[in-house]
């Protein structure tokens, strides 16, 4: 009886694991021809003007706020953390080259991922989803128009484009948080702060920094939009999309961050 | 002949949802597909319509577009009536830009027309009753003049007055297009008024093919428990 129950029990996790392994075969497979047929769409759907700064607008000035705030704020607590500390140890004048580097490395380009992740990507998936399971993609389909081409098209091609743009806005106001932050701290002068920064920053880290923004965008958009296009079975179904939309997005960024940082820096 | 069905065969996860459905539509009547929730009917349609694929059989149509009236209207919620029903005519690939913005104008007020609802192009779908919105997706549904139109549950929801209204809608649309219709309902009163044909579905078999009449009839076990919606008989509620 007691081996009975242990086969058994293996035997579940050996299939709770083959499942969830099918589940991300499967939703990798789906994301990459969704992707491939967004670009079918930039060719076969031209995205007209007002639908594309419909969705830049989306993108680029909603989550402005709480971009901001997150990259703002996470600056200012690297720089009071740091800034006393590096005052006291004589290399204050490493600061700004310190916080600077970290925001256009690292910090602003993740933070406003995350934060697009949460408040642009869920609703993405979550209207895309709404859509599916109220018939609305059918609808499209019967109407002989594709569906990714309509809905795919301006919405990924605004995440890419409008990430950049959102990620360099961020890095300039977590720079200058920090400034603000190491100032109050430590006493460190502004212009000593802005002197580091300067000399602390190279055009490859910016290249790095606007290239990795357009591959989240990128990423980002097509798995929410693709997550909610596979929604099914109601409000349930759209809960279900818009959580996995935002757990995979979570992870492919920081799968993208690592495999910048592999590439760009070692 | 605008549409035949020719041994149809559909199975989800093994299970055989239509088995060896067979029928024809011409052009100009209207075929009522009925049966208890979970008989395969809505398949039917979403098998013509090409929304899903079929495993065997035969779907032949003498061409032309197929449109759809989805249960709950499908109308897309961010548009407003206007680019609702002039959808198609704007986006799908061989008709865009066809039309000038007036052109489209034009056809949209002819199409709200004819579903009575004139003048409502910037509302949008929340601003609309449930058979207002039904009616809005009568006109999206013929906007390109369709042959075939597949109706799923047009009266689902809605009061018997507006049922009434959304059943006369369905045979003025069959006079005014000629269009060959297909209607999925659970309710008597749509087929009495619209139906040139019915075919009952019972566990994926066609239990019955015949007139409107003949079905009121009851001269099959069949028929005679539908019409008398009765708990006994052959067919069993999971």
């Amino acid at each position: 009886m007691r081996i009975y129950y242990k086969a058994t029990y293996t035997y579940k996790i050996f299939r709770a694991f083959c499942k969830s392994l099918n589940n991300l075969i499967t939703t990798l497979g789906t994301i990459v021809m969704f992707g491939i047929e967004f670009f079918k769409g930039l060719r076969y759907k031209p995205t007209t003007f007002p639908e594309l700064m419909s969705q830049c607008y989306r993108f680029g000035v909603t989550s402005l706020p709480i971009t901001l705030s997150i990259v703002g704020m996470t600056s200012v607590i690297v720089a009071m953390q740091v800034a006393g500390e590096m005052v006291k140890q004589g290399a204050g004048n490493y600061v700004g080259m310190l916080v600077a580097i970290l925001m256009v490395r690292e910090e602003a380009v993740i933070m406003a991922g995350f934060a697009i992740i949460s408040m642009i990507g869920s609703s993405l998936a979550s209207e895309i989803a709404t859509m599916k399971v109220t018939e609305q993609i059918d609808a499209i389909r019967v109407l002989k128009v594709n569906p990714i081409h309509y809905l795919f098209t301006p919405r990924v091609l605004a995440g890419t484009l409008m990430m950049p743009i959102v990620v360099i806005v961020s890095s300039l106001v977590g720079i200058v948080g920090g400034a603000i932050a190491a100032n109050l701290v430590s006493g460190l002068t502004f212009k000593a702060y802005f002197d580091s920064v300067w000399f602390g920053i190279n055009m490859h880290d910016l290249q790095v920094c606007i290239s990795k923004s357009f591959a989240f965008g990128f990423v980002i958009s097509l798995i929410c939009c693709s997550c909610g296009m596979e929604a099914r079975d109601g409000a349930k179904g759209v809960g279900l999309a818009t959580t996995k939309a935002v757990v995979w997005s979570f992870v492919a960024i920081v799968i993208v961050d690592l495999i910048f940082a592999a590439a760009c820096f070692y | 002949m605008s549409i035949e069905v020719r041994n149809l065969v559909k199975t989800f996860d093994n299970k055989t949802i239509l088995d060896n459905i067979s029928f024809k539509v011409d052009d100009g009547k209207i075929l009522s597909i009925v049966g208890f929730s979970g008989s395969g009917k809505s398949t039917v349609l979403k098998l013509i319509s090409g929304l899903i694929e079929k495993d065997s059989g035969d779907i032949i149509t003498t061409g032309g577009d197929v449109a759809m009236v989805f249960q709950y209207s499908a109308l897309f919620d961010s548009l407003n009536v206007f680019d609702n029903i002039s959808f198609a005519l704007q986006e799908r690939k061989d008709l865009r830009g066809k039309y000038t913005r007036k052109e489209l104008e034009k056809i949209v007020a002819e199409k709200l027309e004819l579903v009575g609802l004139s003048g409502i192009e910037n509302k949008y779908p929340s601003e609309l009753s449930g058979g207002m919105q039904k009616r809005v997706s009568f006109a999206r549904a013929i906007v390109t003049e369709p042959k075939i139109i597949l109706y799923d549950e047009p009266t689902a929801g809605l009061d018997p007055i507006s049922s009434t209204l959304i059943e006369d809608y369905i045979v003025r649309l069959k006079n005014e297009t000629h269009a060959a219709s297909i209607v999925v309902t659970h309710q008597m009163s749509t087929i009495r008024r619209t139906a040139d044909s019915v075919l009952m579905l019972y566990n994926g078999h066609a239990v019955f093919e015949g007139s409107p009449d003949e079905l009121c009839r009851e001269e099959t076990p069949y028929t005679k428990q539908f019409v008398e919606a009765a708990l006994d008989g052959p067919m069993k509620m999971n």
